[in-house]
């Protein structure tokens, strides 16, 4: 699609790696305004928080194969807290948006760069500055943090432990979250190439568009109720003080506003890399690519009226419980409508097995179970048996990272080759893919077990008819670590012995698979012109 | 691109003198309203109207959404009145309900 | 790259987008508040005796004199927009300073109030207003907290303008370019709608 004509011969090609702009060495990076650079920073940095939180969370699971031997109880609940701070604000709510959405939106729309290059830039600075002040409060006052990563009130007002600079570290990521949606919405109204109409663009950038729609709706209500919690230490203000008139309850209800919404911005973006693979290895274009489109943008408005459901035991109105219970049913129904699409798109289509592939088709085995787990515990009678146990962690692992996790490892996969113009071994990222399912499976299904049985979350021991079903947990665990690290080492080796990879491998009709690998600094030589929507393959093979 | 700022046509002075009139007369108006209303019930939606109103105008003239041609600007104040509107309704599904049933 | 990357910003200077971007931005501002309204009302709803005999301890004066010069605040920067699309320069820095001046006399008068009322022994967690009944702690920590809020937007809008002026002052910002001071003054206008609500919401409860 870009011309192979003039222009070339008088700008030689280079990629955005080699033009290190103004500055040079690390500056080159940590100053850049290229929105591909600024998609590797945040790259480097979730990847390395998904790990601290994966040790985290390898300590806990440490615990539960021996409790009272390893950790005493209160390290235990920082653990928990911090692995779901850090994992939840830090790795599961940035990571797609920030690193895939930076780097392939523009591209995918025939940009150059975001609408903001500098408040781009400045989203990454304060993504940093949270997450180091976050860092700090592990170290820092009273210990880490350990109320959970709800920070629930009146606990989070009165335990002696660092929760302020930990509160305001959260509350400098959701500024950071809100400026890369305004970034990512403005670039997709008003830089879309000539012909980008909206019914031809890739569904991953309707997903991200989507999901930024949300994260400038809604942050700022954790930001505002972060802000209060921080004034109830300080000046003890009573908001949500009990002693003083305060309502706890109603902080749940802020802190969800924001917090259901943000399992939908975690989710939402997953599906979007889902439903724009998929066509690619089923060479057939999207079952239904309005019905995907819209049901986006549907998951993100109903989802957001659905906050109610995590508080069904906390003494809400019985009215409350079962609106938010009939809501919760609702959004089922987009989200069913998507799986539908994506298995209807699979049928007869030319399925070519690649890794990418692979990753989705466990996204929607996992991401089935997660749902319909959801449902389970989304109808009030079930739900009063089924809350705070290990049912709920189990439920919403099998969303965030059987959905959003393996969606962002698809990603990974799919746009490698794009990246960093080589290719991983594509049998290694196989193997490793079956072990993490296995893995997974044999961990979170133990968990969905264990709280069908009664097993409280966020204990630190449990009585002895459990034992069995927590050693199978931590044994998955081990299992999907490993995958874990096989599949990193694969991609890691990749980066540096990888073949060198072609400029479309896949065969995408997308706009980023038509410009070289990696891509040169201002991504087009000349803005293309688009006829045709994202899952043309036809015309592709037409233009050769 | 340069060209595109200059194309505005600039709001004359007196419009904007007009609306800030009209401004401090719906504050007058909102403050003796709101002494004189029996019942109390209905004084927060009188107030409510009235600074409504007021918004409109600044919304509309000083922050010129009237003028503004793209979709988007028109679509902005009633999402963000909507979406408003859900959280505080449904949590007064709460607010408003709790103890009534139980 | 240079030379690529500045044409790249050149496309990017988009008018429309520039608003755009602001207006997302004034959004998410009014949820940010709209967040202490959920709340308000909340409480409200819940103690509304308690609420109205503590507002009748604001100063209502004081109240309506700042609506008034808000109001006013927001009218000179709209006219120093304009001011500055028709080329007025100087006309324009003018209004520029008297919008910052009301401002800053905004939050003198806020500053004033403040100070009666703590002096009065009614702040955030005092003897004299946890003695009080629940709603009044409740109101008091609201106003405290929703008009600190508000105070702390004024002062950054003042702050943003001081820029915008000696942006101007260097020609930076002229007749063919004035999107950051429309921007600045869409800030200012939103800062001025929350206060339209925040006043009767507070000094007017009847």
């Amino acid at each position: 699609m870009t011309s192979t004509g003039a222009m070339e011969s008088i700008r030689p090609r280079i990629s955005f790696y080699e033009d290190h702009g103004k500055y040079r060495g690390i500056l080159s990076w940590i100053l850049t305004l290229d929105h591909k650079r600024i998609g590797l920073l945040y790259f480097i940095f979730v990847m390395a928080f998904f790990f601290s939180g994966v040790v985290l969370g390898f300590f806990m699971r440490l615990q539960m194969l021996a409790p009272g031997t390893i950790m005493k109880p209160q390290t235990y609940n920082s653990l928990f807290t911090l692995h779901g701070i850090i994992m939840i604000f830090l790795v599961v709510i940035p990571a797609i948006p920030t690193i895939f959405g930076n780097f392939f939106l523009p591209i995918q729309i025939g940009a150059r760069d975001v609408a903001f290059p500098r408040i781009n830039l400045l989203s990454w600075w304060l993504y940093i500055t949270g997450a180091i002040i976050v860092v700090i409060s592990v170290f820092t006052g009273g210990g880490p943090p350990d109320t959970g990563w709800t920070f629930y009130a009146p606990y989070s007002l009165r335990t002696t432990v660092n929760v302020p600079l930990a509160v305001f570290g959260v509350f400098i990521l959701g500024m950071s979250s809100i400026l890369t949606g305004i970034n990512l919405v403005t670039t997709t109204h008003r830089l879309r190439a000539p012909g980008m109409t909206w019914n031809r663009l890739p569904l991953f950038v309707w997903a991200i568009y989507s999901t930024s729609w949300v994260q400038i709706l809604v942050t700022p209500v954790i930001g505002i109720t972060l802000i209060l919690i921080i004034m109830e230490r300080f000046f003890g203000v009573g908001v949500f003080d009990p002693a003083k008139g305060g309502d706890p309850i109603l902080y749940q209800h802020m802190f969800w506003i924001y917090s259901h919404p943000a399992t939908y911005i975690m989710i939402l973006p997953a599906m979007g890399v889902i439903s724009d693979v998929v066509p690619v290895f089923a060479r057939k274009r999207i079952f239904g690519y309005m019905a995907i489109a819209i049901s986006g943008v549907a998951i993100a408005a109903v989802g957001s009226l659905v906050w109610g459901h995590h508080m069904f035991v906390s003494g809400q109105s019985d009215f409350a419980d079962i609106l938010f219970s009939l809501l919760t049913f609702l959004v089922a129904i987009p989200s069913a409508i998507k799986v539908f699409n994506w298995v209807a798109t699979l049928y007869k289509g030319s399925i070519v097995i690649e890794p990418p592939l692979l990753f989705c088709l466990a996204f929607i085995f996992l991401f089935s179970i997660g749902g319909l787990t959801g449902l389970i515990q989304g109808a009030l009678a079930p739900n009063m048996h089924l809350h705070d146990t290990y049912w709920i962690p189990g439920h919403f692992h099998y969303i965030i990272f059987g959905g959003m996790g393996f969606g962002l490892f698809a990603a990974f996969h799919y746009w490698f080759p794009k990246m960093f113009g080589r290719m991983y071994n594509r049998k290694m990222a196989m193997r490793a893919w079956a072990v993490m399912l296995v893995g997974f499976n044999i961990f979170y299904f133990s968990m969905l077990l264990l709280g069908w049985e009664g097993m409280p979350r966020r204990y630190y021991d449990y009585l002895p008819q459990f034992r069995s079903l927590h050693l199978t947990a931590t044994f998955g665990s081990w299992i999907l670590i490993a995958g874990l690290i096989l599949m990193f080492a694969n991609l890691f080796r990749g980066l540096f012995k990888g073949e060198k990879a072609e400029d479309n491998p896949w065969g995408g009709a997308t706009l980023e698979w038509q410009i070289p690998s990696p891509p040169p600094t201002e991504n087009f030589e000349k803005i293309p012109g688009i006829r045709h929507g994202p899952h043309d393959f036809k015309e592709l093979e037409n233009n050769g | 691109m340069e060209n595109r700022e200059v194309k505005i046509h600039p709001v004359k002075y007196r419009t904007y003198v007009f609306v800030w009139m009209g401004l401090v007369i719906l504050t007058g108006l909102t403050y003796t309203v709101a002494v004189g209303i029996h019942p109390a019930g209905w004084a927060i939606f009188v107030a409510l109207a009235i600074a409504g109103t007021k918004s409109g105008l600044v919304l509309n003239y000083f922050m010129h959404l009237k003028s503004e041609r793209l979709v988007i600007f028109k679509v902005i104040i009633p999402l963000v009145m909507a979406v408003f509107l859900v959280f505080i309704l449904l949590t007064f599904s709460d607010v408003a309900f709790r103890g009534v049933v139980k | 790259m240079d030379e690529a990357k500045e044409a790249v910003f050149e496309e990017a200077r988009d008018y429309t987008g520039a608003k755009l971007g602001m207006w997302l931005f004034i959004l998410s501002e009014l949820l940010l508040f709209g967040g202490m309204f959920i709340l308000y009302s909340g409480y409200r709803y819940k103690n509304p005796a308690d609420f109205h005999h503590a507002s009748r301890e604001l100063e209502v004066v004081l109240g309506t004199l700042n609506t008034i010069i808000l109001l006013t605040s927001s009218l000179s920067v709209a006219t120093s927009i304009a001011a500055i699309q028709k080329g007025q320069r100087k006309l324009s820095m003018v209004l520029l300073m008297a919008t910052m001046a009301l401002g800053l006399l905004f939050l003198a008068n806020k500053g004033f109030e403040w100070g009666t009322k703590i002096e009065h022994g009614i702040y955030p967690n005092s003897p004299t207003l946890l003695a009080r009944s629940k709603g009044e702690i409740l109101f008091f920590g609201l106003y405290y907290v929703m008009t600190g809020l508000h105070g702390l937007h004024v002062l950054v809008g003042v702050c943003v303008f001081s820029v915008m002026l000696i942006l101007i002052a260097k020609g930076t910002l002229n007749q063919m370019r004035f999107v950051p001071l429309e921007n600045a003054g869409l800030y200012w206008h939103l800062v001025d709608i929350i206060w339209i609500f925040l006043y009767p919401l507070f000094y007017l409860i009847t």
